[in-house]
């Protein structure tokens, strides 16, 4: 019988100069050929797993590891990292840091180069492995040119070029568009189905891991809390409550009606099984069914006599010297007290459109006024006063000794009194709950925390307008709730919330409008639930409607069930309501 | 900023040739740049280092950009220059009287001072062109084959061009953090004294070292996951090589470097 693809006994690691085990005493065995999904929450090990796969931990990162890594019967320890390339490649989550070469051609070539594999062989292996991820014709492009998941497929074909048997993909597509993630698993699938490669994908997304996976592990403090089929890790609500395991959202409705003693005949994970199941349940109880009232609530008139706090009137931007026209004629007006998603893919403008709100880029022409002022006439450090920003990376700006410091650092530039700064940090701590770590140091804290600093540290301005840059980009499911819970309780309170984001079910479960940007311009601007009800069209922006959504469209239109849900909660509700009514 | 050092693509003379000689040219003309000291042979040089920078279709923006940024420094070495350089034609008397211990005599502006560092400048701004007539017209990992070939260890070629690299990614993280602390209603940058610059310093510099080092981390581990300094005998796939033009242009690079030299000398 062959040695299976990965196999760990017994393996407990902490890293150089750390006292806490961050892998502990796990046992793991991935057959050849065979999808392995591992999920947990951020710090739960995942990419301390990954790493280990490859022989970057121990040979480069050092620490202390015990057990055996057998990578198909070779053991880690024993072998190089050179050898084991040939055996296991790697992708990460961050495209920026993992393509360092000038061209798409240099970036595959670096691996077999490195390995001292022929110069005429390489061709052959770069010119395969751009037509698996389907990248052939962009040879002499730049790494950097390319869209998000342009990247992640080109470090897939990198990885590939050393011919490994095993693909182990940490976070791949966290930082991809939804379509980016889309056109990545169809890889990942391929190279699995086709090529027959062993794989373990890290990821954090259950819809993925219901469509592709053979198995999925859940990881908790590094230790092994389970390992099963989708359906087992999915169908055991505790494990979603307990661990934060960001199951489909069908199978989070599927444990709901479980919850009100209404299952259904199978326990959905994928959307055909979710409609299947429903549309089953409900007809069997019912004859005859009148076509029940849309549910989907009118516009609430309240909006459109406020004034509006942000107004954006033909904006056009232009970046210099390239001449990149980023934003075309953009014209849209936020009232007070809205909460609105900018969504679209990478590069349609979203970050540049923001940048001009807040007067860190002048319009090229247009104007845009933001509570009453052109910001063209406004300096940046008084639009602060009335616009906090959360930037998508909060290592950018994490600076001070402690989280009080690092928050009192606006108010002490606006000069207030000390016992003013010491009321608004007070203030801000408390609103995002960091109380528990406030003498710590910034930069040391976990993802979400940080996060939280940035996002407590705009709020000590006090602004009447939330702005924020893809603030869940690289949170696991309770961070990312976590921040959209502060930026919820921040818009109940009467004031503005602009978010740009690509999950999808955020938009969906906390934007009231959407506006969709596809190529510098608008391409819808309406109410979040009549932006998902069109998928055909923001398809275009590379925005593909939650699950929840695509399910109401999906389902027979007989059933009574609304036809834009955004929510697992509403769909839920309005299932269990249809199946009283047919019970 | 970021493209002041980075590849342009093109076909030009300099294009074409083999790293090789353009590393040749880099070091006989940075030899005669350093060894001239008469200002006719250095305007000269000047005058050359110009004409290769249109023959290799390089904006002109690139070196005024250059300029700006280095401004302060070139006036600051001119003075510097004109007050220390001694000489005999004395233009403006000394501030502090020769009388005095050490530093008597000092202040005096000199005739051979500013003729001195005017030189001086001129053989800076011939430097400052000289770098990126190369850098912007070589691929990085071309330059870095090319220094393999010349017997540099494939890691240090490696590390020494990725370095040029670096480059373009601070300064973006550099104008990413300052308009994050703008936002935080800070305004040293904008128009703050020295000294509150001064103090702001960690506001920037905190950032910037901890997410040097983090992308550091990040792409050391993409780069062994590559088999980045595998103990084996790495080969290339692409193939440099020494053409006649090549030869043609390093013997004129070294014509050029002695006739400068030699005139100099004999001036």
């Amino acid at each position: 019988m062959p040695a299976p693809a990965i196999q760990l006994i017994d393996v407990s690691y902490r890293y150089p100069r750390t006292k806490r085990y961050v892998i502990s005493r796990l046992n793991l065995t991935v057959q050849k050929g065979e999808l392995m999904a591992v999920m947990g929450e951020n710090g739960a090990g995942k990419s301390t797993l990954c790493q280990l796969m490859n022989g970057i931990i121990p040979h480069s990162l050092g620490g202390k590891l015990k057990g055996k890594v057998l990578i198909d019967g070779i053991d880690t320890q024993e072998s190089t990292i050179a050898e084991l390339a040939t055996h296991v490649g790697i992708v990460l989550d961050d495209p920026e840091t993992q393509l360092f070469t000038t061209t798409v051609l240099s970036e595959v070539a670096f691996g077999p180069e490195n390995l001292g594999v022929p110069a005429q062989e390489i061709r052959e292996r770069i010119a395969w492995a751009l037509d698996i991820v389907g990248l052939t014709g962009f040879e002499d492009r730049s790494p950097t040119a390319l869209s998000g998941g342009q990247k992640q497929r080109l470090a897939i074909a990198a990885a590939l070029a050393m011919k490994p048997s095993i693909l182990v993909l940490d976070e791949a597509t966290s930082q991809l568009d939804p379509l980016g993630v889309v056109e990545v698993l169809r890889v990942v699938r391929e190279l699995n189905v086709k090529y027959g490669m062993s794989i373990l994908m890290a990821t954090d997304h259950g819809e993925e891991v219901a469509k592709i996976a053979d198995r999925a592990l859940v990881l908790h403090q590094g230790q092994l809390v389970t390992c099963g089929s989708p359906r087992e890790i999915f169908s055991d609500t505790g494990l979603f409550k307990k661990f934060m395991i960001r199951a489909p959202q069908v199978s989070q409705l599927g444990a709901r009606l479980a919850e009100a003693g209404k299952s259904l005949p199978v326990f959905p994970i994928s959307l055909e099984e979710a409609c299947g199941g429903i549309s089953q349940s409900i007809k069997n109880g019912i004859d005859h069914l009148e076509e029940a009232a849309e549910t989907s609530p009118a516009p609430t008139s309240s909006i459109s006599q406020k004034t509006p706090v942000i107004s954006v009137e033909n904006l056009n931007f232009i970046y210099q010297p390239q001449k990149v026209h980023a934003v075309r004629g953009v014209s849209f007006s936020i009232q007070e007290g809205e909460c609105v998603a900018l969504i679209g893919q990478n590069g349609s403008g979203k970050t540049t459109i923001l940048k001009n709100m807040l007067g860190l880029l002048i319009p090229s022409s247009g104007k845009v006024l933001v509570a009453g002022m052109d910001t063209h006439n406004i300096a940046v450090a008084e639009m602060a006063q009335h616009v906090g920003f959360v930037l998508q990376n909060p290592d950018q700006q994490l600076f001070a000794e402690t989280v009080e410091q690092e928050i009192a650092f606006g108010p002490h530039n606006l000069g207030l009194s000390k016992d003013a700064i010491q009321e608004r940090v007070e203030e801000a701590v408390e609103m995002v709950g960091l109380e528990s770590v406030r003498k710590e140091f910034p930069p040391a804290l976990s993802k979400g925390d940080r996060a939280k600093v940035v996002i407590a540290s705009a709020l000590a301005l006090r602004p009447e307008i939330l702005v924020l840059d893809e603030p869940t980009t690289g949170q696991d499911y309770k961070g990312c709730h976590q921040i959209m819970q502060i930026a919820r309780t921040f818009h109940q309170s009467g004031r503005t919330v602009v978010f740009v984001t690509h999950h999808m079910a955020l938009v969906a479960e906390y934007a009231q409008r959407a506006i969709v940007l596809c190529n510098g311009q608008i391409l819808l601007d309406d109410r979040t639930e009549r932006v998902f009800a069109q998928p055909e069209l923001v398809r275009q922006a590379h925005v593909i409607p939650p699950q929840i959504t695509e399910l109401g469209q999906a389902l027979p239109a007989s059933l009574g069930l609304p036809r834009t849900c955004l929510t697992v909660a509403q769909m839920a509700n309005a299932v269990l309501a249809r199946m009283t009514v047919a019970g | 900023m970021s493209s002041m050092i980075t590849f342009i693509p093109g076909m030009t003379l300099f294009h074409r040739l083999d790293p090789r000689s353009k590393i040749v040219f880099m070091v006989l003309i940075s030899t005669a740049i350093f060894a001239v000291q008469n200002l006719y042979v250095t305007i000269a040089i000047l005058a050359v280092m110009v004409a290769l920078w249109f023959v290799a279709g390089l904006p002109a923006k690139v070196v005024l950009g250059f300029l700006r940024a280095l401004l302060p420094i070139f006036i600051f070495l001119v003075i510097v220059q004109a007050i220390f350089y001694p000489g005999e034609h004395i233009l403006v008397q000394p501030l502090i009287p020769d009388f005095v211990p050490w530093i008597g005599g000092m202040g005096r502006i000199t005739l051979e001072g500013i003729g001195f560092s005017i030189i001086l400048m001129l053989r800076l701004l011939s430097m400052i062109i000289l770098l990126p007539l190369v850098s912007m017209t070589t691929p990085v990992h071309i330059f870095a084959l090319g220094l393999v070939k010349l017997g540099l260890p494939y890691h240090l070629a490696y590390t020494t061009t990725s370095a040029l690299n670096l480059v373009p990614i601070l300064q973006n993280e550099t104008n990413v953090i300052i308009d994050a602390q703008r936002l935080r209603a800070m305004k040293t940058f904008e128009k703050g004294k020295a000294l509150d610059k001064a103090r702001a310093y960690p506001a920037l510099v905190t950032p910037l070292v901890i997410g040097a080092m983090r992308h550091a981390q990040s792409m050391a581990v993409a780069m062994d996951s590559r088999a980045f300094g595998a103990n084996k005998k790495r080969t290339y796939i692409e193939d440099i090589e020494f053409k006649p033009l090549d030869w043609i242009f390093c013997i004129c690079t070294l014509v050029f470097t002695i006739a400068v030299i030699a005139a100099s000398i004999l001036l």
